[in-house]
């Protein structure tokens, strides 16, 4: 029926069509083969990660911070633990009855039910804890441990918030805590490197870093590292079991050079008064007091303010968030004067003989400009002691005048003018110390002569913060060997300062500090009313800071009706002569005299720590 | 005495190369299910149920002489042409696809035996056909094709629609459409792609074409099925996680663990190397039908055991490269292994008619 030639070439013709399609799949099938190769043996690490990832969730574990103590082995900011009552909602199918149970002895508010019953079906389904009720009372927990053994799914859990246990005392020192953002948390993360995917930091109090002070610039310490829980999970999410637990590392504690007692003395005797204390050990440069008033609740921030508290505090004129002993700008005043005659020593401008004649006023020879000092008529014949004990404006004028801008500039430098002193404080500011440069850029004029004089007496455009300032006073206690502060001084890393002076000898450095003590002790002394206030003797130099510039004292008078225009009180001491071992300083807002306004506040701090020693 | 060797030989008609190697993947298909299927034993009872008919089935179909299925192939595409019209209607309806009916005791795919009825019925159609086949022979059997497509496609059923699509034309181009028809339809058809993409494509079948250009542009969305199917083959490795450790699948990550998507499984708990087993037994029988093709009696054989092959083949190629991510996410099950009776079942038959075509020959030489 067929012809066989033809059944032939139709059967070549089958074959061939037969082959090209299996051909055709063949090369798919290689092309199939390759990609399970690369999925399977090439990308395998990938994918096995990739695996891994879908099947593990891992819970952050939140380290316990590190306690702060004072330089006697005090507490000062603790870890204040609260308990909540937590669900484990496996077991649980009415939530409604277990609310009922419980509310048989703990109370639970409208409010928490209605927060309970909402969020309770996505937790019962994903298998993650219920927080039932926040904080519970001691009363509520031994009622709860009672009948424990009826509420198997339900346990109290500890959760720790940070207490300053003196709140106004070291609010500008040790400074506060806060809720992290999310580029903080990320970064903090990121250096354990860990992921944040679920974590503890809704829960509770939450997990708190530094925001300001010791708590800020220790974070990293006080932090501790990050422990975790490793669920196994489903593709819901579901929790099946715990994988591992890494345990976290509880935060370092920190041991503070500050002294509890002396800082009280300080807060107090500053009274809500605008200023700041600083004190040192000078042996190491180890903060021991540091205050800056008026001050506020850290724990209150820490633990969250209310709009109206927080205006309040913003919008107080006498800003208590602003730390002034770091961060304050004040002119040193007379103050400065020991370290303008250790210069004049040094460049061989004067000794201890040199005398000149003091009328009262400096007239710059240039301009016939005149420069007064406090005293009327002057204080005569005077030299390089007594002007520091008497404080004579004209004496030190007519030294500046003899000294060059850049060389004195560099003179100041080494007793911590115009440069950080601190290696742990929060945000320092570095005061100034003005150059003829600085002046150009920011003034648009070039130096005068009378500028310079101006800085010999510590007026001008110099100024400096309490801190620098209690710098400069270790710096003269120490004659010129000083470390770098810190508030957690440890003597192998000490910075300690190098000072090359040309010509200051032991002998000038006494009789620096003899001028001082001079300022207490003499008769002639702007402090004397400090002598009856100590039984040790205290080297000290005052100043007042002239807001206003005025030409005589009733005009004065004037100024001083309004609070803001008074000068500023102002000292630096350090003590007991004649092995001094603290250095202070202290600055008053608008307190007008250094020596009896700053001067108790500083003997009174001094006395806290000399007697305690 | 009467050989009994002789007599099976004379009166049963079995091909032991193919009996075995399917009754090997059929096998292996209980045990992989058994793990993807979170050791569930009713599933599995019934897959087994399904395997050892089936079988039974293949071993029965092979008994007729050829010459049946080509005298009864129209009876057969009609009656089961009845069936998809009569799905389309009283189908029961699962997640807005009518493609089951209830049979009581079994609920059937129709569109898997027309996937076997309208190749037999192509070759019986087209096998003495002059060569090349002439225009209207060519436009009455696409026309055919193309009804009984559109038919499956509505249910809707797009992996099915495409296969029987396949199948059909494989005959048609085993049978010796002309080269030149090709070359043009081919044409037309490329030309005509933004226009089905448009007016044929339901939206979520456009989602998976898309997803699978850039299945990270949405990785919990339309991506989720492919990525965690190249997670589970990828995280499988070299040797596997091992049996029923597959994380993967036994975590609820990887979806249709059952029917689209065992073979990821399969991948994740056995590794390259259990791919490579598996692949080495579809080969052999794919093989095995390429030389009982070359070995076929006549042309009608030869059509039809090509044809049932290819599609034998088209299914596993399409399940394959959908599971890793080669082509779009289709409805497509792994024959022999995936759950599933009508699919299994269908196989079965198919298998059934090449050996009864490929035992069938040597007795007519006789």
């Amino acid at each position: 029926m067929i012809d066989l030639n033809e059944r032939f070439s139709e059967k070549r013709n089958f074959i061939n069509r037969l082959i090209f399609v299996y051909v055709f799949f063949g090369v798919l099938f290689l092309y199939l083969i390759y990609k399970t190769f690369s999925l399977q043996i090439s990308s395998y690490s990938d994918y096995e990660l990739a695996s891994l990832e879908n099947k593990t969730r891992e819970f952050l574990v939140q380290p316990r911070r590190g306690i702060i103590y004072d330089r006697n082995g005090e507490i000062i900011v603790n870890n204040k633990p609260s308990y909540n009552m937590i669900l484990d909602p496996e077991n649980v199918d009415d939530i409604n009855e277990l609310i009922f149970e419980i509310n048989k002895f703990v109370n639970l508010s409208d409010a928490e039910i209605k927060n309970i019953n909402n969020i309770f079906p996505n937790k019962k389904k994903l298998n993650r804890e219920v927080v039932l009720k926040r904080n519970l009372t001691t009363e509520e927990i031994a009622k709860f441990e009672v009948r424990n053994y009826r509420f198997p799914d339900i346990q109290i859990a500890e959760r720790y918030s940070r207490e300053n246990l003196y709140p106004f005392l070291f609010s500008h020192s040790i400074g506060y805590v806060g809720n992290l953002d999310e580029e903080k948390l990320q970064e903090i993360l990121s250096s354990q490197e860990l992921e944040s995917n679920e974590t503890i930091f809704t829960y509770s109090n939450g997990f708190l870093n530094g925001k300001t002070g010791i708590e800020y610039v220790y974070d990293e310490k006080l932090r501790g590292l990050f422990g975790k829980k490793i669920y196994e999970v489903d593709a819901s999410g579901r929790l099946l079991q715990e994988k591992q637990m890494i345990p976290a590392v509880a935060g370092e504690d920190i041991f503070t050079s500050l002294d509890l007692p002396s800082q009280k003395v300080a807060y107090d005797e500053l009274n809500n008064r605008r200023g700041a204390v600083v004190a040192v050990d000078i042996n190491d440069g180890s903060i021991v007091t540091y205050v800056s008033s008026p001050s506020f609740s850290v724990n209150k921030i820490a633990n969250g303010l209310t709009q109206n508290e927080f205006d309040e505090l913003i919008n107080d004129d006498d800003k208590p968030f602003f730390d002034r002993a770091a961060q304050g700008r004040y002119s040193p005043a007379s103050t400065i004067k020991p370290a303008i005659g250790l210069f004049g020593i040094d460049n061989d401008i004067l000794d201890w003989e040199y005398t000149i004649q003091d009328p009262g006023f400096f007239i710059l020879p240039e301009d016939g400009r005149i420069y007064r000092g406090w005293k009327k008529g002057g204080h005569g014949e005077i030299n390089l002691k007594d002007a520091i004990i008497e404080s004579s404006n004209t004496f030190f004028f007519s030294l500046a005048y003899q000294t060059e801008i850049e060389e004195l500039r560099a003179h100041l430098s080494n007793f911590g003018f115009g440069k950080n002193v601190c290696d742990d404080c929060f945000m320092p500011d570095n005061g100034l110390l003005p150059s003829p440069r600085w002046k150009m850029n920011t003034h648009n004029f070039g130096w005068f002569k009378g500028d310079t004089v101006n800085l010999g007496v510590g007026q001008g455009y110099i100024n400096a913060t309490p801190i620098q300032l209690a710098y400069y006073s270790a710096f003269l206690a120490t004659k010129g060997n000083i470390n770098k502060f810190s508030f957690v001084q440890d003597s192998k890393n000490a910075n300690k300062n190098i000072f090359n002076s040309k010509n200051i000898t032991n002998i000038d450095w006494d009789n620096i500090h003899e001028s001082m003590i001079g300022v207490i002790e003499s008769p002639k002394g702007t402090a004397g009313r400090l002598r009856s206030l100590k039984d040790y003797v205290i080297a000290a130099k005052s100043g007042t800071v002239e807001l206003v510039s005025t030409e005589t004292k009733e005009d004065y008078q004037i100024i001083r009706e309004t609070e803001g225009k008074r000068d500023h009180a102002i000292i630096i001491a350090f003590a007991p002569m004649p092995n001094p071992k603290y250095a202070i300083s202290v600055v008053i807002e608008n307190g007008e005299s250094g020596g009896s306004v700053a001067g108790p506040v500083a003997v009174a701090v001094l006395n806290s720590l000399v007697k305690n020693d | 005495m009467i050989n009994f060797k002789n007599f099976i030989k004379d009166k049963i008609y079995i091909d032991l190369y193919l009996f075995i190697s399917i009754t090997l993947i059929s096998i292996m298909g209980l045990v992989f299910l058994y793990s993807a299927s979170q050791g569930n034993t009713e599933t599995i009872i019934k897959q087994s149920f399904f395997v050892i008919f089936g079988l039974f089935l293949m071993f029965i179909v092979s008994q007729p002489d050829p010459d049946f299925y080509k005298n009864n192939s129209a009876i057969f595409l009609i009656f089961s042409l009845v069936l998809v019209l009569v799905t389309l209607f009283f189908g029961k309806e699962v997640n807005g696809a009518r493609r089951w009916l209830d049979l009581g005791f079994f609920t059937l795919q129709t569109s898997e035996i027309i996937k076997v009825a309208l190749p037999v019925f192509l070759a019986a159609y087209l096998y003495d056909k002059p060569l090349p086949i002439n225009l209207f022979n060519t436009f009455t059997t696409l026309v055919l094709i193309l009804l009984i497509v559109n038919l499956v496609r509505i249910q809707p059923d797009l992996g099915t629609s495409l296969v029987i699509l396949i199948a059909g034309l494989y005959i048609l181009f085993l049978a010796g459409l002309s080269w030149r028809f090709i070359g043009i339809s081919s044409g037309i058809f490329i030309l005509s792609l933004p226009f089905i993409w448009n007016n044929f494509l339901e939206p979520f079948q456009r989602q998976r074409i898309l997803t699978l250009l850039d299945p990270n542009a949405d990785p919990f969305g339309s991506g989720w099925n492919i990525t965690q199917s190249k997670i589970a083959i990828g995280s499988g490795g070299l040797q596997g996680k091992g049996y029923q450790m597959g994380s993967q699948a036994h975590l609820d990550f990887l979806p249709e663990t059952e029917t689209d998507f065992i073979f990821s499984v399969i991948a994740e708990e056995f590794g390259f190397i259990g791919v490579c087993i598996l692949l080495s037994i579809f080969l052999f029988i794919l093989l095995r039908c390429l030389y009982l093709a070359f070995d076929a009696r006549d042309r009608f054989c030869r059509l039809t055991i090509g044809g049932l092959s290819l599609l034998f083949l088209s299914t596993v190629f399409i399940n394959l490269s959908m599971v890793v991510g080669i082509i779009p996410v289709v409805g497509m099950p792994l024959p022999f292994i995936s759950k599933g009776g009508s699919s299994l079942l269908s196989f079965y038959i198919a298998f059934g008619i090449i050996i009864s075509m490929a035992t069938h020959k040597k007795l007519m030489q006789k």
